[in-house]
């Protein structure tokens, strides 16, 4: 009896999967094509309700003001740029960039999602039950990656002219900062946690806006990794010129080193040039908007230094 | 006692299965759910895509897992055996964490397969240690063992490459986030190991009184056995592959079940499978609910409920 129930429930769960599959396949006069992670994504309207499962495609849609529907955004708004916020207006929080609730989103009936080749390659078949999804590279994505997946987005939400311009726009004002910060010095940036420090290397978001904005990376050393966790003693090998950290917590553990002896040998130490910033702009955002605060940030830095 | 219990159970599943439609981030009205059923219904995601198949998910392995526990009980004769003394389930993080960590780019759907080759290896580690002959305390113990290490060696790669700490971390406390069909018809095939653990149950009762009374009845106690714990192994295996693992419910649930229907194992076992699928079903159902749109991992609270019982059954074991 069991068992037949068994085979009963399995076969009308195939059925059922079956039915569904057949459902997604109608499309025609295509209008916009781009190339994501997953292949070619097409899509034959002005998507008008966006759901965005990661921070850095925030960015990109406020660069040309177009505001999401939904943002898995950690439930903690203050997690977007107080410029973006300003943007974009109000949203639904969709859960965590890890889990997104999915029921959330279907309720939010978008008609199109973006989500991040790292995290959500898992359900991206779910997703794609739900609305077309363009899935890019975020959270691992470099800044040069970063702007591509911009200009994609920029394409894929029928505003391509206006990315295109709102891009050119960025590299000259990344190109005025870059005027107005001294060439070549060595920059480091890190975020910090209580109990450890995550260097980010030249492979990093980070990094790259750095080398973007005519500053050196400092060398990290083994450079396989975009972040690095670094005890004191290797950081002082790293010992890089300037030092602009992002504290998740405070007290956090550059806090604790700044007692320690070893920490007045830094060289960026001796000569007071440690700076903190927002962890949220240099770490979780990633996007054109951020990195054009940064660029302001370190001009803050080198000039108070004048 | 059991005919009383086991009505009550299959309600509660049945109301719990109902709930599990009915609320999340989005409350559906129990009308609407039949129609979430249909395709082209504003629910259809919902319901037939989302919350139905994590249920059926839901159920299975909770029941699957409860099953491998009372089996694990019943021939290691210890209250506190559960599948995770095998080692199994650690075996499984294990492989999913250095795959995960060393090969962050690869397809996201090789990890079932990943997980349960490891637990599987772990499984027959442990068999070629202690041989199908040593006693079930050699055997519990270097399963103990076993898993330390392996617990070990899953935090030493966690250190190492902290970048990937947040998807190990996810998968490590066993979730039913993002699971669905797909899953579920991969869990399909391992159900066919259920009918046999149930025929298991009147010899597993003659295995309570002792081996050499066993023996002397006409039992196989070593076959025996080995043919239960290589169900438990194939169970657990199976469902720690898909969900992670989720965990004290191998442990907690045949507890709970045998305060309720007694010792008798054809009693026992399928009860065992309805406590399990209603308490994972009910462990979900708050991780889904309790802080919406946050999905908690049905892993931290079956933990949460666990880890207190499983303490009050220590304290209670002199």
């Amino acid at each position: 009896m069991k068992r037949l129930l068994l085979i009963a429930l399995s076969t009308l769960l195939l059925s059922l999967s079956l039915s569904v599959q057949a459902v997604s396949s109608t499309q025609d006069s295509i209008k916009n094509s781009v190339e994501d992670s997953k292949g070619t994504f097409s899509i034959d309207y002005v998507p008008k309700r966006i759901v965005v499962l990661e921070l850095s495609f925030v960015d990109a849609l406020a660069a040309v003001g177009v505001s999401p529907v939904g943002i898995a955004d950690d439930k903690d708004p203050e997690r977007i740029l107080k410029e973006i916020r300003n943007e974009i207006g109000e949203w639904t929080s969709v859960g965590t960039r890890s889990q997104p609730s999915l029921e959330t989103i279907s309720a939010l009936k978008p008609d199109l999602i973006i989500a991040d080749i790292s995290r959500h390659e898992g359900v991206y078949a779910d997703l794609q039950k739900i609305a077309p999804t363009l899935i890019l590279p975020s959270r691992r994505a470099n800044y040069e990656e970063n702007l591509h997946a911009t200009a994609i987005i920029g394409k894929a939400i029928g505003k391509d002219k206006e990315m295109q311009a709102r891009l050119k726009l960025h590299a000259q004002r990344m190109a005025d900062f870059a005027k107005q910060l001294p060439e070549g010095k060595e920059v480091q940036f890190g975020v910090a946690r209580d109990d450890a420090l995550f260097l980010h290397t030249a492979d990093s978001y980070a990094g790259g806006v750095i080398r973007a904005l005519g500053l050196k990376n400092a060398n990290t050393g083994r450079s396989d990794d975009a972040y690095r966790q670094t005890s004191l003693e290797q950081f002082l090998a790293v010992n890089p010129d300037y030092f602009i950290v992002g504290n998740y917590v405070t007290p956090s553990i550059v806090d604790k080193w700044k007692n320690e002896p070893l920490w007045s040998v830094l060289k960026a130490a001796k000569n007071h040039h440690i700076y903190s910033v927002n962890p949220n702009t240099w770490s979780r955002c990633r996007g054109i908007i951020s990195a054009e605060t940064m660029g302001q940030d370190l001009i803050k830095v080198f000039k108070a230094n004048k | 006692m059991a005919t009383r219990s086991l009505p009550i159970l299959l309600l509660a599943l049945l109301g719990l299965l109902v709930a599990n439609l009915m609320f999340g981030a989005v409350s559906i009205p129990f009308k609407s759910i039949f129609e979430g059923f249909q395709v082209g219904n504003a629910n259809y995601f919902t319901v037939h895509e989302y919350r139905f198949p994590r249920a059926i998910l839901a159920m299975l392995v909770g029941a699957m897992m409860a099953l491998a526990g009372a089996l694990v009980q019943g021939v290691i004769r210890n209250p506190l055996a559960s599948p995770d003394v095998l080692g199994v389930s650690h075996g499984a993080g294990l492989a999913a964490v250095f795959y995960m960590t060393f090969f962050p780019d690869a397809d996201i759907r090789w990890l079932p397969a990943v997980a349960l080759i490891g637990s599987l290896i772990a499984a027959l580690t442990l068999w070629w240690l202690c041989g199908s002959h040593s006693s079930t305390i050699k055997l519990a113990i270097t399963g103990v063992a076993l898993a330390a290490l392996y617990a070990s060696c899953i935090d030493f790669l966690m250190l190492v490459k902290p970048l990937e700490i947040n998807n190990a971390l996810l998968w490590l406390t066993g979730s039913l986030w993002g699971r669905g069909w797909n899953q579920l018809s991969m869990l399909l095939p391992w159900l066919l190991l259920i009918p046999f653990a149930l025929w298991l149950a009147k010899p597993l009762n003659l295995i309570h009184l002792g081996d050499d009374s066993a023996i002397s009845l006409g039992i196989k106690a070593n076959k025996l056995r080995l043919a239960s714990l290589a169900i438990a192994v194939g169970l657990t295996a199976s469902c720690v592959a898909i969900c992670g693992p989720i965990g004290f419910l191998g442990l907690v649930a045949p507890h709970l079940t045998r305060k309720l229907v007694g010792g008798r194992h054809q009693i026992l076992l399928p009860s065992t499978m309805l406590v399990g699928a209603i308490l994972l079903l009910l462990a979900d159902l708050v991780a889904r609910t309790i802080d919406p749109p946050i999905e908690l991992p049905a892993g931290i609270m079956t933990a949460i409920i666990g880890a207190p019982y499983f303490l009050w059954l220590l304290l209670r074991t002199k």
